[in-house]
């Protein structure tokens, strides 16, 4: 069954390898940056708050294409020699990161003003307050909206063959040209994509546990 | 700050709030002595809320002074009125607890961690030593048993009795109480009263806004009635509730006669 399939398998896992490495590197360091710059966002003075609106404004509204482009043509304008892999990792990560600041800073909106009252009163200043009452309970509704993003982004990584990076689909793409076998390749290529996000959802599945408590 | 037993705990002075547009408190005074236990009463929207919440400065207000053990609460004392800052207001609300109707526990943590949560985060005192003093503030509201459990997992009234005792542990000068048992069931009522009256007893200072009038008559050291934003009456419970010396406390009273 699938014979081409089978026998360009190996050099599919290779471009899958590639795949979920700049797939980690970019949910890893993307939910990072979200996670403090929309912490920041909830307590730092509006000045602040306006920058990382626009921030926010500017990224969620662009395609990523166009981002991984300007990324990729804007470093070495200024200067800075990066491989296509690297541009379009910095890139992803900095484009995911709006999206995970705004997951961030609607669920900390969202952890009841009662709480913020009852730390205040007991005399918590705003940091600790942050960290031990108002995060915890944010994270948890930031779960869902996270993991979402990060199937997103996993899926845009396909973007990255553009500027040259090669992963899965750009190594799809060049065993159907050799082969016109595409059912079979793509097939292929959607399960892989699958095998790479289904972790990723048991991993939230967890991560929603571990942060859940008794209503 | 040097303090003798006649100085009040809590003082309010020529109290003004609005929202907006809406004055809420319209000139209040009060003074709370150490010790002492005011209820306060008055209809819905008379501003009860909100005068506990300015001397928690959890309200800014437009003029007027409160001080809480001789401390400024919200703006520097004199005529600058510069707001204090996030720190000193933090100071200032170590010094007074309060307990909300929707109780507020951090429902993350479990009870013990809850009641430890000021005395280690805020006071930096040792996690055992936080432990061991939370653990006798819950034997003291009856909770002891359930401190490993989570808030979700409690009555209504267990969570109102844990918020006390979180409230407790950082050894406030004055607490302030709303509505404490609004939201509870009438069952339920009775084992957070009872919890209340036992600081009374103590020699807890507290302010407690509430509907049950057995409480006031009972407990109270001093009743004051709220309505349209300024205190119209009062007194000794023993006096002002048997004998009411405006129309509308008056009026107020028998509307909740049946309580
Ligand atoms: N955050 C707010 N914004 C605008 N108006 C408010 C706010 N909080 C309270 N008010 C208004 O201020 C007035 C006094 O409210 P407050 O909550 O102090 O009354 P209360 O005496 O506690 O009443 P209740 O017995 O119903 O609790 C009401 O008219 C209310 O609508
Ligand atoms: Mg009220």
């Amino acid at each position: 069954m699938f014979p081409v399939l089978q026998s360009n398998l190996p050099y599919l896992l290779q471009g899958a390898v590639y795949t979920v490495a700049l797939s980690a590197f970019v949910v890893v360091f993307g939910a990072l940056l979200g996670i403090v710059v929309g912490t920041i966002a909830s307590a730092a003075p509006a000045p602040v708050r306006w920058l990382i609106n626009a921030y926010v404004f500017v990224f969620r509204g662009v395609p990523v294409l166009v981002i991984m482009f300007l990324g990729f043509y804007s470093f070495p304008a200024v200067g800075l020699r990066l491989d296509a892999y690297t541009a379009v990792a910095i890139s992803m990560v900095v484009y995911i990161g709006a999206f995970v600041t705004e997951a961030v800073r609607g669920a900390i909106a969202a952890v009841p003003k009662g709480q913020v009252e009852a730390a205040m009163s007991i005399g918590m200043r705003r940091i600790p307050m942050l960290r031990e009452i108002i995060v915890p309970q944010a994270l948890r509704l930031a779960v869902a909206p996270v993991l979402n993003i990060s199937l997103m982004a996993i899926k845009q990584t396909s973007y990255a063959s553009i500027v040259g990076a090669w992963e899965l689909s750009f190594a799809a793409r060049e065993v159907v040209e050799r082969t016109l076998a595409a059912f079979e390749i793509f097939l292929g290529v959607m399960i892989i994509y699958f095998l790479i996000c289904y972790p990723l959802s048991k991993a939230a599945a967890l991560a929603e546990k571990r942060f859940s408590y008794v209503h | 700050m040097t303090s003798t037993a006649s100085d009040p705990i809590v003082s309010v002075r020529k109290l003004h709030k609005s929202f907006d547009k809406l004055e809420v408190l319209k000139g209040i005074d009060l003074d709370v002595r150490r010790g002492e236990v005011v209820v306060v009463l008055g209809p819905s929207g008379s501003g009860k809320s909100t005068m506990l919440r300015c001397i928690n400065f959890l309200e800014t207000f437009q003029s007027g002074t409160i001080t809480v053990d001789g401390r400024p609460v919200g703006y520097e004392a004199g005529d600058h009125r510069r707001p204090l800052g996030e720190a000193r207001n933090a100071k200032v609300r170590e010094h007074v607890g309060m307990v909300f109707q929707s109780y507020n526990l951090f429902p993350h943590r479990t009870v013990i961690e809850n009641v430890m949560m000021g005395p280690v985060k805020v006071k930096k005192v040792a996690r055992a030593l936080a432990r061991e003093k939370g653990m006798a503030l819950l034997a003291k509201v009856g909770m002891d048993h359930k401190a490993d459990a989570y808030p979700g997992q409690l009555s209504g009234g267990q969570q109102q009795r844990v918020a006390i005792a979180r409230s407790l542990a950082m050894e406030p000068s004055v607490m302030l109480f709303d509505e404490v048992t609004s939201a509870l069931d009438p069952e339920l009522v009775g084992e957070v009263l009872k919890v209340m009256r036992g600081l009374a007893q103590e020699g807890m200072t507290m302010i407690v806004v509430t509907h049950e009038m057995g409480f006031a008559r009972q407990v109270a050291d001093r009743v004051v009635f709220m309505d349209g934003g300024v205190i119209v009456e009062e007194g000794a419970p023993g006096d002002i509730m048997a004998a009411p010396k405006t129309e509308r406390f008056g009026n107020f009273l028998s509307r909740n006669l049946d309580q």
